[in-house]
């Protein structure tokens, strides 16, 4: 293989991966409405709202596609994740992932 | 068998079922060690339908995380293995583990994230 080939193959394998990742300084455009509950830097002001700051950005995707489907049910949520594309819920995903408070406890 | 070796045989039978019995409580450290089997575990993931990291705990609300461990309870929140864990659940366990992963922690943010807030 020569190197052209090489360096092409790497540049296609690399896309879907760049594709499939949000973009956090776009979701924190886009941020502002879930600021409201959750808290502007992703640590919320209600005992009732789940800090997201520091959340894996796969399940906080995951949970906005399920409530935007009805696979999960809450009367605030399901409006929010309504209006909201695939690449919106990346790009939130991405910002909230982006913050510091939760984490893995061992 | 003799009859003495029967007899010997049910005893020995019976202190078992009382171990047993014993052994059998379950304790919060047992459930807890429940939940960390998957959510202790960095980038740990689901397996079935969707494949997902699980959800991190540590710093959670613990109003929020009894709130999300009553709705699998109930069935509105629907994954199948939440729904298996928490039919277990007492309502004491769930305070014991919202508090266990939320508890002073949550009362505050983090540093790194008041230092965002500024």
């Amino acid at each position: 293989m020569n190197r052209t080939l090489i360096v092409l193959a790497l540049v296609a394998l690399a896309l879907p991966a760049a594709a499939a990742s949000g973009d956090a300084e776009v979701g924190k455009k886009k941020s502002t409405v879930c600021a409201t509950c959750h808290g502007a830097n992703g640590v919320s002001v209600s005992p009732e709202f789940p800090n997201l700051a520091g959340q894996y950005p796969d399940y906080i995707e995951t949970a906005l596609k399920h409530y935007k489907n009805g696979k999960r049910k809450n009367p605030i949520m399901s409006v929010q994740a309504a209006n909201l594309t695939p690449k919106d819920m990346m790009d939130l995903a991405a910002y909230f992932s982006s913050q510091q408070a939760l984490q893995v406890k061992h | 068998m003799q009859p003495t070796r029967i007899l010997a045989l049910a005893a020995a039978l019976v202190a078992c079922g009382a171990q047993a019995g014993e052994d059998t409580k379950v304790t919060i450290e047992n459930r807890i060690a429940q939940c960390q089997g998957c959510h202790g575990i960095p980038d740990w993931k689901t397996a079935f339908p969707e494949v997902y990291r699980v959800p991190k705990l540590g710093g959670q609300k613990p109003a929020y995380i009894v709130a999300a461990l009553k709705e699998y309870k109930s069935g509105q929140r629907d994954f199948a293995t939440m729904r298996a864990i928490v039919a277990n659940l007492s309502d004491e366990d769930m305070q014991a583990v919202a508090k266990y992963y939320g508890g002073e922690q949550a009362a505050q943010p983090a540093p790194a994230a008041q230092k965002g807030a500024q």
